[in-house]
């Protein structure tokens, strides 16, 4: 049960951000302070990233070989062990397409591309799994929620430009601009109403149901008829190059130096919408009905001798509260994603990229910042989820080894884990960058009883030359 | 604190060399059980003493009416046992007989459930029916698409009740297990 409702929103990308050495740390602030002359992504190779979370169950806890009878691992662990605001989680994303270049303005840096990116997620429906195991015999007035079904998901692709401006000695501004082009979406986030067994005012007992629920898609026909090769994925593929849905947003971010060793930086990402206009369908079930079973009440009733009793209750309960498709258009916001940090850089400085290759140092003032060998600090990370803002603390210790390597080992704690080790190495051999991370190490003990893992990994190709 | 750093990266390498998974058992989803228990009401009849005294003493009221969902493949497929629960009250002041009938689609009354119940005052009476297990069979409710519903008067057509508002009422409700997984 808990794997059919697999659903996943943005990761948080705790090592990779303000690792200035990467390139793809732009897209997580674009105002991350490089000193790269160009730079290219392997295509499809330069940015892979990979992430899935648990809040309240672990493969582990339902399917460890413990002896444990599964209906009372099913009953405790899942149906009373989870609260609605768990959530299974996950999301991925692939750099298609991504470069950058410093401007004739040494002060500019640009950067674009495209990255396809799918995320979901879905909170535990708990009133509803515990309505369909139990069933509302024995829970007579008590209400279940049906507001505990809220998911959201969406596959896009998103061609994107930042500039990334050096203001000053201390601040280095970027903005992101995006243009969202969705493939599939679905949502159902704003569910309210309940269902409950009460004493009946006529016969025994009274079902009521009020219900404000909607599930809007997107894309999900042509996904299907894909699915069903009544289509070819080229459909889908247009889809995610303006055939589809489209949307805009925009990223900033800064690093700012509070002294020579200390600096702040900041982002802000996915200020964006996408609106749905193509493909759509949508399901709803709006109203508020009681029911006593089938009522027969003398001398009325017997007035009408060819009444169907059963199918006019059914038909009235379906009035009330009737099941409707519609194909309106409409629109989701993006999960907005905020990071912060706090580093303090000591140690032994490293001798600057640039010098070494070729003593050819661009003018601009960033590029003769000097780099230690040491930084250590604090991590913020807020996502906005349909359940509300989101948190996750990080902090972390980076390591630079020359020019040839450098190292960042992350602690972080969140919803999903108080144990997250993380660490990222990020290797230059020549112009070749390779980077690969990893989180919540400690739980490579036993991966079945990890609640969150997740990667990322990159090619890239960098120049330092002479501008 | 370089001893410290080469050592912390060594156990965190160590820890990533060195993963690996528990055994799990995914067949144990075959035993998973899911049998909700659901409850709800089946019919409510109500007649006034108005209505049995505009008739001779006798059958005043008999109704054949669909009533599909014991036979709607969802239940009839799934349902392991359960219970109907009857619950008369009469506050007329004739004694009465109230007979539900279970009929198929070929009109055969599969069973019948009859009562008896004395003039006012005679409290209320209830009746649990228990089908499947050591109850009656589930392929009387699985095999019904139509209820009938015959009352009889067993008194006069003149006498009143004292008691307000004088009629005779019939609850039901049905709780039955229903096997989803």
């Amino acid at each position: 049960m808990v794997f059919a409702c697999f659903f996943a929103t943005g990761q948080n990308k705790q090592i990779l951000y303000d690792f200035s050495e990467i390139p793809q740390a732009l897209l997580i602030n674009p105002g991350t302070e490089t000193d790269f002359k160009w730079y290219s992504g392997v295509p499809a190779l330069s940015g892979i990233s990979f992430q899935a979370g648990s809040s309240g169950i672990s493969v582990n806890d339902l399917f460890a070989d413990d002896g444990v009878n599964f209906n009372d691992k099913i009953r405790d662990r899942l149906i009373n062990g989870m609260n609605p605001r768990d959530d299974l989680s996950g999301t991925y994303q692939i750099d298609l397409i991504n470069f950058g270049y410093r401007g004739a303005k040494t002060n500019n840096f640009y950067s674009f591309g495209i990255y396809h990116e799918g995320d979901a997620i879905g909170y535990w429906f708990k009133d509803y799994a515990k309505l369909a195991y139990e069933g509302n015999a024995d829970n007579l007035n008590n209400r279940f929620d049906l507001g505990h079904l809220k998911t959201r998901g969406e596959i896009l692709n998103v061609f994107h430009f930042g500039v990334t401006k050096q203001i000053d000695k201390k601040l280095t501004f970027g903005v992101r601009g995006k243009l969202y082009s969705g493939i599939f979406d679905f949502t159902s986030t704003k569910n309210r109403g309940y269902f409950v067994t009460t004493e009946g005012e006529n016969n025994l007992l009274a079902n009521t149901i009020n219900a404000d629920l909607e599930l809007k898609t997107s894309g999900a026909i042509t996904l299907d008829h894909v699915l069903d090769e009544e289509a070819s994925a080229t459909e889908l593929i247009k889809r995610g190059f303006f055939g589809g849905d489209l949307g805009l947003g925009v990223d900033f971010g800064f690093t700012y130096y509070l002294n020579d060793q200390t600096v702040i930086t900041g982002s802000v990402l996915d200020l964006g919408f996408i609106y749905h206009n193509t493909d759509v369908l949508s399901y709803s079930l709006k109203g508020n009905a009681t029911v006593e079973g089938v009522e027969i009440i003398l001398p009325d009733d017997a007035n009408n001798p060819n009444a169907n009793f059963w199918q006019d209750l059914v038909d009235e309960v379906e009035e009330l509260v009737p099941f409707e498709e519609n194909r309106e258009s409409y629109i989701t916001f993006r999960p907005t994603k905020l990071y912060g940090s706090l580093r303090y850089n000591f140690g032994e400085p490293v001798q600057p990229k640039t010098k070494m290759d070729c003593d050819c140092r661009m003018p601009n003032k960033s590029s003769n910042r000097i780099k230690y060998r040491n930084s250590v600090g604090g991590q913020l990370y807020v996502i906005n989820r349909p359940r509300g803002p989101q948190a996750a603390l990080t902090a972390f210790y980076q390591r630079r080894f020359g020019n040839i390597m450098a190292l960042k080992t992350t602690y972080t704690v969140d919803k999903y884990s108080y144990s997250n080790v993380g660490l990222g190495v990020n290797l230059q051999a020549g112009p070749v960058n390779m980077y690969f991370m990893a989180d919540n190490l400690l739980a490579y003990r036993n991966i079945a009883a990890s609640n969150y893992a997740s990667f990322q990994l990159g090619i890239n190709i960098i120049s330092w030359g002479k501008n | 604190m370089k001893k410290l750093t080469v050592y912390t990266f060594i156990v965190t390498f160590f820890l990533l060399l060195t993963s690996c998974i528990e055994e799990q058992d995914f067949d144990q989803y075959n035993d998973l059980s899911v049998v909700p228990v659901l409850e709800s009401s089946i019919l409510y009849l109500e007649a006034t003493e108005d209505v049995i005294n505009n008739v001779p003493p006798g059958p005043f009221y008999s109704e054949d009416f669909n009533f599909d969902p014991f036979s709607e493949e969802f239940f009839s497929d799934r349902v392991l046992d359960g219970v109907i629960t009857y619950e008369l009250e009469n506050t007329t002041s004739k004694p009465l007989t109230l007979n539900i009938e279970f009929i198929n689609d070929a009109d055969t009354v599969l069973d019948v459930e009859s009562f008896t119940i004395e003039a006012s005052p005679s409290g209320t009476f209830q009746r649990d029916v228990t089908y499947g297990n050591s109850g009656k069979s589930l392929d009387i409710l699985r095999n019904t698409s139509k209820i009938r519903v015959t009352a009889s008067n067993n008194g006069d057509n003149t006498s009143t009740s004292t008691v307000t508002p004088p009629l005779v009422t019939l609850k039901s409700s049905g709780k039955f297990s229903v096997r989803l997984k």
